[in-house]
């Protein structure tokens, strides 16, 4: 009987390093930040008063997607200067996110926990400072007492609150970002491999033409992935958007 | 029992039948795994390592639990960003942006002032334009009535020329018809002088030539 053993979840995500404590994750993050960087040091040193073409084009492209599509619905004009933190946030996610479909890296750095639960804790530091930084220790207040809920309510909804706006916020946006990503990884892999085991190493006819099948799904999956990290960064950089948003303007 | 064990290679995935006792570790030997691992046990761990998981390679690192390297590689890669972006590159950025949007801001405003002025320009020409037509018709109004008064003047003298030329052949014809009346009269005073002294045989008095004509006068008249 032959059996497909799927390797062990740990084992498919882990490389040699390439030198002492840099890995593929860490190379993928390092490559996310240049590539950015350099997008944005491109377009910042073409001229700006003509009509912008190329690479200065799909950065202001990137600055107009942020301010409008995530800082306006989320945090309204007063929010236009938080557009580079969350620019660079959508971007370093997004550049994060993509190398789970391009050839021989085939691994989204989002995919481990390290880099979600970095950026979730940033997010976390920044929206507490801006509520502090607005509200004093009303803020905490705030999550004790809701402004417009029943004076009954409180010792219900107060804990609810604590915990939802200093633990549970976090720990989602760290989750679900890596939980995607990883879910995403895992299922290119076992198509993957699916195709692979039919198709190249199955003896028997039937098999070799079954492995077809996994094979068309592996595109519709990578196809699938594309959508999904861009649509992880999105969603990681409105949410950040819209706590920050609300520490600072508590009665939104 | 034979199982198939896919790892990650240098080219992608490889996949080998892995001879594996059931419950136990298979048969591999430590030369082998050097091969098939990715991570092979060090040599002197790899017999108890292999008996104890059953699995030739050393596995990797937790799916969950974040590693620290990555951590700092991660973090620090979008910290060094960020500073990038929020100092250096973006300001750059919105600088250029901002100085053409002001541009074209401008430019639609010179445009607009451009479309008041020519909208002012079109509201003082027609206006100009309504004058000299209400100029016009005012001169043609005047020309006309002129015209009319000029043509009645016009025409009562040419109804007076008229009446007079009319008067003139009136009085021209009567006269004519008065002298035709006194010739007539004249002739039938002779004739009737002439038949009455042929039959008489002598001139009649003078009364019957006055009757003769005052019955000529009435006969003719009436």
């Amino acid at each position: 009987m032959l059996a497909l053993e799927f390797p062990p979840l740990n084992e498919i995500l882990r490389w040699r390093d390439l030198f002492p404590t840099f890995n593929k994750v860490a190379m993928i993050a390092v490559a996310a930040a240049l590539i950015g960087s350099l997008i944005f040091l491109i377009a910042a040193r073409q001229d700006g008063s003509k009509a912008p073409k190329g690479i200065r084009n799909f950065a202001e492209m990137l600055v107009e997607f942020v301010e409008n599509q995530i800082i306006m619905p989320a945090m309204g004009r007063s929010g236009m200067g938080w557009t580079p933190f969350l620019l660079t946030l959508f971007i370093f996610i997004y550049l994060c996110n993509l190398p789970g479909i391009v050839p021989v890296l085939y691994m989204p750095a989002t995919a481990r926990m390290a880099i979600p639960l970095f950026l979730a804790v940033v997010v976390w530091l920044v929206y507490v400072g801006v509520g502090l930084k607005h509200q004093g220790l009303g803020y905490f207040g705030h999550m004790i007492a809701p402004p417009g809920v029943p004076a009954a309510l409180y010792p219900l909804i107060g804990p609810i609150e604590i915990l939802s706006n200093l633990i549970i916020r976090p720990f989602s946006l760290a989750v679900r970002l890596f939980a995607n990503m990883l879910a995403g990884h895992i299922l290119l892999v076992t198509f993957s491999l699916l195709t692979e085991e039919l198709v190249f190493e199955g003896d028997n006819i039937v098999f070799r033409i079954l492995g077809v099948l996994p094979f068309v799904m592996l595109i519709l999956m990578t196809v699938f992935e594309v959508l999904v990290g861009f649509l992880q960064a999105y969603i990681f950089t409105i949410l950040a958007a819209v706590y920050i948003g609300s520490s600072a303007h508590p009665e939104h | 029992m034979l199982t198939a064990v896919v790892t990650r290679g240098a080219t992608g995935f490889d996949v080998a039948f892995v001879p594996q006792a059931d419950g136990g570790a298979g048969d591999m030997t430590y030369e082998e795994s050097l091969d098939f691992c990715e991570f092979p046990f060090e040599e002197a761990e790899f017999a108890d390592q292999y008996e104890a998981t059953g699995y030739p390679c050393e596995e990797g690192p937790s799916p969950i639990l974040p590693e620290a390297k990555e951590l700092l590689w991660g973090g620090g890669s979008f910290v060094v960003f960020l500073v990038l972006m929020r100092f250096f590159l973006y300001p750059k950025l919105r600088k250029g942006m901002d100085a053409r949007y002001a541009k074209v801001e401008d430019g639609l405003e010179q445009a607009d002032a451009a479309r008041a002025a020519a909208r002012a320009e079109v509201t003082e020409y027609e206006a100009a334009l309504a004058t000299v037509r209400a100029e016009a018709a005012e001169r043609v109004d005047a020309a006309r009535a002129t015209l009319a008064g000029e043509r009645e003047t016009r025409l009562a003298e040419v109804n007076a020329e008229i009446a007079a030329q009319r008067e003139a052949a009136m009085a021209e014809s009567r006269a004519a018809r008065e002298a035709a009346e006194a010739d007539v009269r004249s002739a039938v005073t002779d004739v009737t002088s002439k038949v009455l002294e042929l039959a008489i045989g002598r001139a009649p008095a003078e009364q019957v030539d006055a009757a003769v004509a005052d019955v000529m006068n009435s006969e003719v008249r009436s």
